[in-house]
């Protein structure tokens, strides 16, 4: 006879399994440690502060959900998901595609100004050259 | 006999209205007018240069903050003693620019602003943008002690060794604004505040509004709290 799986139970199960007191530590200083990086690059003037809110939103998220273990299971359930650990994949995921779709306009963008910079200089160079030979 | 004023407008399409505010510019102020053209697609550049100004274009649009320091570029480059910048789209009134400058030019202060704010003036902002300003203008206060009515007033006039600063590393990502009077005190520059008139315009245009409030108002909150954490720096 086949043993009878219960669902909800199953789901609970893997819902509390993930709480682990070690994983909101390191969820904890990671923010943290993502948090202070960010803020010391912008005061060296390595990080402009216009690139701060995706990565300064991405820390806080990690902190709230990581020292918050309800919070964490809030949203797995709001997404459908089964355990917390995929809820946690799935937003890096997301977090990942945002900042590489955010760097691709960017760097679309300063390729086509790069271009249009190089050809004014070569234009500015073949006038520059004319005129000193008609001088 | 060297140069001393300088007008430094940065214009992205106001081919309507530059002729007009060079004209005005040169004849209240007596000083050289620079149109930064940011990339317009329009015929900003000829007509500013129509109107009698040097004009410095760029090959696309770099955003005001950019326009703002290839003229203190510039200025600086050709030695100018005081730098005042002002609007291409009419509002600010030429006759206050040369005001701003006075105090600039008898060695009395290094930066002069241009305040909107005083009883009696006719200028109005949107609720959020005036909160924005306030809690700007707070931050501003506890943060570094300076009291400045309007902290994010563009019109203002600059000194040769603040324009020095500007081009340097210092100035900001895309232009310089509150967060700037934390830095140029640090540094032991000295600001002043004077009341200035703003002209209307019906189609007024604002580099900030709904949602870039919000985000405007958190990257400024960042530039002031790191400009206190950086060491003073003078050119």
């Amino acid at each position: 006879m086949q043993p009878s799986i219960d669902a909800e139970a199953l789901r609970l199960l893997f819902e509390q399994q993930a709480n682990s007191s070690s994983a909101r530590v390191v969820a904890f200083v990671g923010s943290l440690v993502l948090a202070g990086t960010i803020l010391e690059l912008v005061r060296r003037r390595r990080l402009r502060e216009e690139f701060t809110p995706l990565w300064m939103t991405a820390a806080i998220a990690i902190l709230v959900l990581g020292s918050y273990y309800p919070s964490l299971v809030a949203v797995t359930r709001l997404l459908g998901a089964w355990t917390p650990s995929s809820t946690v994949f799935f937003l890096g995921l997301v977090f990942l595609t945002g900042i590489s779709l955010s760097y691709a306009v960017r760097l679309s963008k300063l390729s086509t100004q790069m271009k249009v910079l190089a050809q004014e200089v070569a234009l500015l160079k073949s006038a520059a050259a004319a005129g000193s030979d008609g001088a | 006999m060297q140069p001393r004023g300088l007008i430094v407008i940065p214009a992205f399409n106001e081919e309507g209205m530059i002729a007009h505010v060079v004209a005005a510019a040169t004849v209240q102020t007596g000083f050289d007018v620079l149109v930064v053209d940011d990339g317009s697609s329009d015929r900003t550049a000829e007509r500013a240069r129509g109107a009698g100004a040097g004009v410095v274009t760029h090959p696309f649009n770099l955003g005001y903050g950019c326009a703002l320091q290839t003229g203190y570029r510039y200025a600086h480059r050709h030695g100018y003693e005081v730098v005042v910048q002002i609007d291409a789209d009419g509002q600010h009134d030429p006759a206050d620019a040369a005001r701003l400058a006075d105090p600039i030019l008898r060695g009395e202060a290094d930066i002069v602003v241009g305040c909107r704010f005083f009883s009696g003036s006719s200028y109005t902002m949107p609720p959020l943008r005036r909160l924005g300003v306030q809690w700007l203008r707070f931050l501003l206060r506890s943060l570094s002690g300076i009291d400045l009515r309007d902290p994010t007033s563009g019109l203002q006039a600059l000194s040769a060794s603040v324009v020095r600063l500007y081009t340097s590393e210092a100035f900001p990502s895309d232009y310089p604004d509150a967060d700037m009077f934390v830095l140029l005190q640090k540094a032991g520059y000295r600001i002043r505040e004077l009341e200035v008139r703003m002209k209307e315009r019906n189609d007024a245009r604002s580099m900030h509004a709904g949602i870039g409030v919000l985000y405007y108002s958190y990257k400024m909150t960042l530039a002031m709290i790191m400009n206190v954490l950086r060491p003073a720096q003078r050119p």
